[in-house]
């Protein structure tokens, strides 16, 4: 009976520590988006972005602070936050979802795991479902993320004058890269 | 009268060049250096991490955009190969703390620092994630 009791009580702990219950964390997520139109190329990087993820859920997501988007040209940042994104009234991007097929995300075992995650996205007010495909990278202890996807300015109700529409694109495209995720 | 006219021409092509000039230099402006600019707001880190906790939105109003001079502990140096460097200004064990991104010219000043000195710092307030979040800091004193 006590030897029963013993492998139940190891089982169980070993239970609790596997990667599968863990939720992580990673406050330095890199995300960046770029615009191509015929006149100018606009890009812009912020490196403090927040994304928590739990691997027993499949729940994931991100968060970013609209003023932490640093651009080459003052002219341009002031004209992103005041005029497009009206960051003063609408501080924070954020997005909420789920990875469809957590199953197929092994991070207790090396390799790259392409995923579909699915969920909507809030910007300048505006929230809108979204869907991407990421892939996770899982190296020793290692756990990082990168996604890809295009988002449409007019969705979120991103005025871009037509003065300027040779300047910005009408797709922007966005890039997401979390370096590690720790576990939390 | 032709002497006036060539006069007037002349200081057109001036007024042209000298407005030219502006409107490129004003064009490929890069964000201020904050070691040039002067904070009216001066708060402490715990301080400052109160008034978002209290109340996000009045926080915001007050500090969003803003340059501000915050003081405190370094709690945390996050530094990732001399051109990304965080340093997280509280204690150890608070959950929220102010994390402030150096500005890519002033890496090299957090050298002469370590974890639990005191540190006063200028950045632009970002607003509120995890952290109160500053970019573009520079280190004071």
């Amino acid at each position: 009976m006590k030897r029963i009791v013993g492998i139940l009580f190891i089982l169980f702990y070993c239970v609790q520590n596997l990667p599968a219950q863990k939720k992580y964390i990673c406050k330095e997520v890199r995300i960046s988006f770029y615009s191509k139109a015929p006149l100018e190329d606009i890009e812009s990087h912020n490196t403090k972005a927040l994304s928590a993820f739990d691997a027993s859920t499949g729940q994931i997501e991100f968060s970013v602070l609209i003023k932490g988007f640093e651009f080459e040209k003052a002219k341009m940042q002031e004209h992103f936050n005041e005029d497009y994104i009206e960051s003063d009234k609408f501080p924070k991007a954020v997005f909420v979802g789920t990875i469809k097929n957590p199953g197929d995300l092994k991070l207790d075992k090396d390799g790259v795991y392409k995923v579909q995650v699915s969920g909507s996205l809030t910007l300048h007010g505006i929230t809108k479902p979204e869907n991407t495909e990421a892939a996770f990278t899982v190296k020793g202890r290692e756990v990082s993320a990168v996604a890809d996807f295009a988002v449409a300015v007019s969705d979120f109700n991103i005025k871009i004058p037509s003065l300027v529409a040779d300047k910005v694109s009408k797709t922007v495209r966005i890039v997401i890269n979390v370096p590690s995720y720790q576990s939390h | 009268m032709k002497y006036k006219k060539k006069y007037g021409w002349l200081i057109l092509l001036a007024i042209v060049i000298i407005a030219g000039l502006y409107a490129y230099r004003e064009y490929n402006r890069k964000p201020a250096d904050l070691s040039t600019v002067d904070s009216q707001i001066k708060i402490s880190a715990d301080g400052l991490v109160i008034k978002f906790e209290k109340d996000e939105q009045k926080a915001n109003l007050l500090y969003l955009g803003k340059p501000i001079e915050v003081t405190g502990l370094i709690a945390e140096i996050n530094n990732q190969q001399d051109t990304l460097v965080t340093i997280a200004l509280g204690k150890k064990e608070d959950m929220h703390k102010v994390s402030c991104l150096l500005d890519a010219n002033h890496t090299n000043e957090i050298k002469r620092y370590k974890v639990g000195d005191n540190i006063m710092l200028r950045g632009i307030c970002n607003g509120y994630l995890l952290d109160v979040e500053l970019n573009r800091c520079v280190i004071i004193k």
